[in-house]
């Protein structure tokens, strides 16, 4: 008898696990769930992006699950470590495609990791949707060029680094611009889409300096010096997340914003670097001549979806959503939408529904490319501000400009990348 | 553990590895194709540290110029042996020049010297884009057919390029136990027991200890070779330090007296780290204090456990073998 009783003991809940795991069939795509496998850096100096990325994915799994599933379906999701490493990357997507049996892919912060990913998608078939890796590559010539069509870019590519020639092109005083770049192809790309477009709008512009700073510089005081060197009037800075607070908290120190007319920073817009800065923000510390962009600014656009998105996201988190969290957030709801219409999980099927998309998200209306599966979007470049109506500072005296203006668009020709 | 149970445990693994993609998942197939290039990879490093008593933390960078050659190779020419080869040749000469610069020196200046040069091949990885593609790395690699003796054999699968990786691995780890059982395998023992004595009997030991590190340098290049091809991708992290610590971490965890100590490391290291990144994206302090545990727990390596294990279990003597440290 006592045996009898171990047994149930032991199987019972074995039982009841599977039972539940299984779930209700009703889902009419013969799955007990859709499972969507989401990776981003979580470990090391930028974490908080992947953190980000988990936090956006999870918030529109619960939103959808709890309004009935997609089709019906219950979504199920799984988030890992990429560690910004291509090879961890690569050896994720693999595991969760072949062993978790994920039917769709998120994430991913570095390019580098983009890159890896985009023939071993190719190899496993599984859409990913790219929701922060930049490169203009990974679109243009995996894509467009070699025609892996398992890549889906939600984010905003390098292209809105751009926006800073068009934000800047009726100041007739900064006349003379220097780079404090990374030093690695994000940089590069920045440095030399800014140039393109600025010697189109402004042709008396003088670009008279660049120092490159490798990942993880910790010191960037040689750069700013060699920079400072030239007189600039103004300087296009691509350190980012971490690397952003420190350069400018340096940049502070050595007196730059006394020198200097105008401070652009790229993806100064994203959260982690607005926390980071937020006490000299409030100082005035940068005496109104920080700029910035992102991929997504929390406060843009006033729409009752995206103040619906940042207050449901904040009270979920208690964080106000990073680019990286929008641009996930969104991705699911795209495979939602994308799911729906297929009426399918099978890539080609899903694919075709994506076509001629045009989808209304917390970043405004997304429009789906077909020549190189990038979603295109709107974010626009502003001023570094306090506003007493936000935790942390935010992006005041927005401009929004059309990407048909500062966006590469097809056909693609190379890019001329030169330090 | 006697010969002929060690001859039957070795019969037996090779048996369960030609198997494993008929009965294994994809993903574990994958997954054993990374512990046999680490332990490739471990097997040369444990030439260095474990027989020659050199601790090098460069050999990412030999990984690394093996990767990016077999890749250069692979886009111009898209044939499988000579990617491998001349990734292989390529990490020997790499091992060879800077060999001679590192082997004047031992102890932490050696380590120093071999942490920088690795370091060097890094930046070069990450700073020569025309060459490597920069940060965004190599990509497109195509997983060239075989064409061997007339013979063609694509490879479209990971279980096709499994066997591929298990065949070199196979020969590789055969050739080293020759290596490591021959006369110059006494030698660098020597060398490693006692410069001062083995000097003074004769022996070259700038040149035993160069003979070393170039042939670690080339294992390292072999390991990096046999990646492109799996992952269709090459980028500069593989060249980072912190790579050159895995077969350093897998030859600690799994012993380095014993010949089959970097194998058993590297099985335990991926298949742990695997498990633990399920369950927690903290998985970098599990896996640490794992690694912690072990070393602590068991001081001369996973592999003298398991065969002093089996002598319990068997009742049996251990029998010195020719390289006079398994069962120390």
């Amino acid at each position: 008898m006592r045996t009898v009783w171990l047994v149930a003991v032991v199987i019972g809940p074995l039982f009841g696990a599977s039972w539940s795991a299984a779930g209700p069939a009703t889902c009419p795509l013969g799955v007990a769930a859709i499972k969507l496998g989401v990776q981003g850096v979580a470990s090391g100096p930028h974490a908080d992006y992947g953190r980000q990325i988990e936090m956006g994915a999870q918030l529109a799994v619960e939103e959808i699950n709890a309004a009935g599933g997609v089709l019906g379906c219950r979504l199920e999701m799984r988030f890992m470590d990429d560690e910004n490493r291509p090879a961890v990357g690569v050896r994720n997507a693999r595991f969760l495609v072949t062993e978790w049996g994920a039917h769709f892919l998120y994430g991913t912060d570095s390019s580098g990791v983009a890159m890896a990913l985009g023939p071993v998608l190719r190899e496993l078939d599984r859409i990913q949707f790219f929701t922060h890796a930049a490169t203009h590559r990974l679109t243009e010539e995996l894509v467009a060029q070699q025609k892996i069509k398992q890549i889906v870019r939600v984010s905003a590519p390098v292209y809105q680094d751009a926006v800073a020639a068009w934000l800047f092109r009726d100041r007739r005083d900064v006349r003379r611009w220097a780079t404090i770049g990374a030093d690695y192809e994000y940089g590069y790309a920045t440095w030399a889409i800014f140039r393109e477009q600025m010697r189109r709008l402004r042709p008396d512009v003088e670009f008279v300096g660049a120092a490159w700073a490798p990942f993880l510089t910790t010191d960037f005081s040689p750069h700013i010096a060699a920079v400072m060197a030239t007189n600039p009037d103004g300087i296009l800075a691509t350190p980012w997340a971490g690397e952003a607070v420190t350069l400018l908290r340096q940049a502070l120190l050595q007196g730059v914003f006394d020198r200097i007319k105008v401070w652009f920073q790229a993806m100064g817009g994203s959260v982690d670097v607005l926390e980071g800065i937020s006490q000299e923000v409030r100082e005035g510390r940068f005496q109104g001549k920080l700029y910035a962009t992102s991929r997504y600014v929390h406060n843009w656009p006033n729409t009752e979806t995206n103040r619906s998105f940042v207050s449901r996201f904040a009270k979920r988190w208690n964080r106000m959503p990073n680019y990286s969290a929008e641009t996930t957030y969104s991705a699911v709801y795209i495979t939602k939408a994308a799911v729906e219409r297929a009426r399918s999980l099978q890539t080609d099927r899903v694919i075709a529904a994506l076509q001629g998309m045009r989808i209304e998200t917390p970043a405004g209306l997304r429009v789906f490319r077909s020549e190189d599966h990038q979603f295109v979007y709107a974010v626009p470049a502003g001023k570094v501000v306090w506003d007493p109506r936000y935790p942390i500072p935010v992006l005041g005296e927005l401009k929004v400009f059309d990407p048909k203006d500062y966006w590469r668009w097809p056909p693609f020709r190379p890019l001329e990348l030169t330090k | 553990m006697n010969d002929l149970a060690r001859r039957w445990a070795t019969a037996g693994l090779l048996l369960a590895l030609v198997l494993l993609p008929t009965v294994a998942s994809r993903y574990v197939t994958y997954l054993v194709i990374h512990i046999l290039l680490l332990a490739l990879n471990a097997v040369g490093f444990n030439l260095l540290f474990g027989q020659t008593g050199l601790l090098s933390f460069g050999q990412a960078g030999f990984y690394a110029v093996g990767a990016y050659t077999c890749a250069r190779i692979l886009l111009a020419w898209p044939s499988l042996l000579p990617g491998v080869l001349g990734g292989t040749v390529a990490a020997a000469l790499a091992a060879l020049l800077l060999g001679f610069l590192s082997v004047r020196h031992t102890r932490i200046y050696f380590a120093m010297l071999t942490l920088a040069f690795g370091m060097m091949i890094f930046s070069l990885a990450w700073k020569w884009r025309a060459v490597t593609g920069g940060d965004d790395g190599l990509v497109g690699i195509p997983r060239a057919p075989l064409q061997l003796f007339g013979l063609v054999v694509a490879l479209p699968t990971v279980e096709r390029y499994y066997y591929v990786v298990l065949v070199a691995a196979v020969l590789a780890v055969a050739l080293m136990h020759r290596v490591v059982h021959s006369p110059l395998g006494l030698a660098l023992r020597a060398v490693r027991d006692s410069e001062v004595r083995a000097e003074h009997v004769g022996l070259n030991v700038r040149r035993l200890r160069l003979v070393a590190f170039t042939v670690a340098g080339a294992y390292a290049g072999l390991a990096g070779s046999l990646l492109p091809p799996l992952e269709n991708t090459v980028t500069p992290p593989i060249a980072h330090w912190t790579a050159s610590a895995e077969p350093v971490l897998a030859t600690l965890l799994g012993g380095i007296r014993h010949f089959a100590g970097p194998l058993v490391g590297a099985f335990v290291l991926v298949v742990a780290k695997d498990v633990i990144v399920r369950f927690t994206v903290h998985w970098s302090l599990v896996l640490g204090a794992v690694v912690v545990a072990l070393v602590l727990g068991f001081r001369g390596g996973l592999a003298g456990a398991l065969e002093a294990l089996t002598l319990r279990g068997a009742r049996v003597r251990p029998v010195s073998a020719a390289a006079g440290e398994e069962g120390r």
